[in-house]
């Protein structure tokens, strides 16, 4: 199956809720529910209380590197 | 496993709790083959967590039978029970993966959902907790309905087939609307709703994601029961 035209997402989590959010890997998913449940999937190592996930075209540099 | 003698209510209830934990732990194994060979690695984690998912169900089910008076030996295990022939052995491909996930894990789960206030307490503490868990393989599913869906073709015309056939059997595990003994059970307070029931959420469920696609799919009411066995549900 192509994996043309997949989407990178950033995932980020958080354990406690004075923490911020920070950032704990990727996902390559073309459709948003497969990558939410991939994230949950791949990312379970740590106890957390809440998992974001961030298309990477969504991002914009405020500095470049 | 051992029984005694018990009300109707309460037999069709071993039966159902008994076959719910043999399905899930051959749904946990099936999950697990193909957590080394899906197409992507993101979905080979997710069927390795669907499946720790599936064997945990299938471990904390088992007991709920003692609480019902049903002797289960520890060293039994998960591959002694008497699973639907469609997920008995290896899924041959992913279709069938894909239509476990929607049709065999959707009408258990559906099952599951009209415990979750069971009269029968560990049953409703059970199905609380498979329910939370059962979500992300809902979204699995359909997510991955969706992009056979789009890619079209074979592997549309693969898991149209695959739902059709895990449905002849799957529809069968409620078992007749007309069984006493879940009658009772419903009256009792021990389940919400029965096998029509069940089989009418997932059919509507399943015809309406398919047709979000553009797709039909043939989910008929299971007619001939002269063969059905109570015990292995199928």
């Amino acid at each position: 199956m192509s994996r043309a035209n997949e989407t990178v997402w950033e995932v980020f989590a958080r354990q406690a809720y004075e923490e911020p959010l920070h950032h704990v890997g990727t996902v390559t998913e073309s459709d948003e529910d497969l990558a939410v449940v991939s994230a949950r999937a791949i990312y379970d190592e740590q106890p957390w209380i809440e998992m974001i996930i961030v298309p990477r075209p969504s991002i914009r540099e405020a500095i470049s590197a | 496993m051992s029984s005694l003698r018990v009300d109707a209510a309460t037999a069709t209830m071993i039966s159902l709790i008994g076959s719910l934990a043999d399905n899930k732990g051959a749904l946990g194994r099936r999950y697990g083959e193909w957590a080394v060979s899906a197409p992507t690695i993101e979905s080979a984690v997710a069927a390795a967590a669907m499946a720790q998912d599936e064997l945990g169900h299938a471990r904390s089910t088992y007991p709920v039978l003692a609480k019902l008076g049903v002797e289960r030996s520890e060293e039994t295990g998960l591959d002694a029970g008497h699973a639907m022939f469609v997920i008995a052995n290896e899924l041959p491909d992913w279709a069938s993966f894909i239509a476990a996930n929607l049709v065999v894990d959707g009408v258990l789960t559906t099952f599951v959902a009209g415990a979750r206030d069971s009269s029968i307490e560990p049953l409703a503490q059970r199905a609380r907790k498979i329910l939370q868990e059962e979500g992300a393989h809902r979204v699995h599913a359909e997510a991955w309905a969706r992009r056979i869906a789009a890619a079209g073709g074979e592997d549309l015309r693969l898991l149209v087939q695959r739902i059709e056939e895990m449905w002849a059997q799957a529809a069968r595990w409620p078992g007749p609307d007309s069984d006493p003994g879940y009658q009772d059970a419903i009256a009792q307070g021990m389940v919400r709703y029965g096998p029509l029931a069940i089989r009418d959420r997932v059919r509507d469920w399943l015809i309406a994601l398919m047709e979000g696609f553009g797709v039909s799919v043939s989910l008929p009411e299971p007619g001939d029961w002269s063969d059905w066995d109570p015990q292995r549900r199928r």
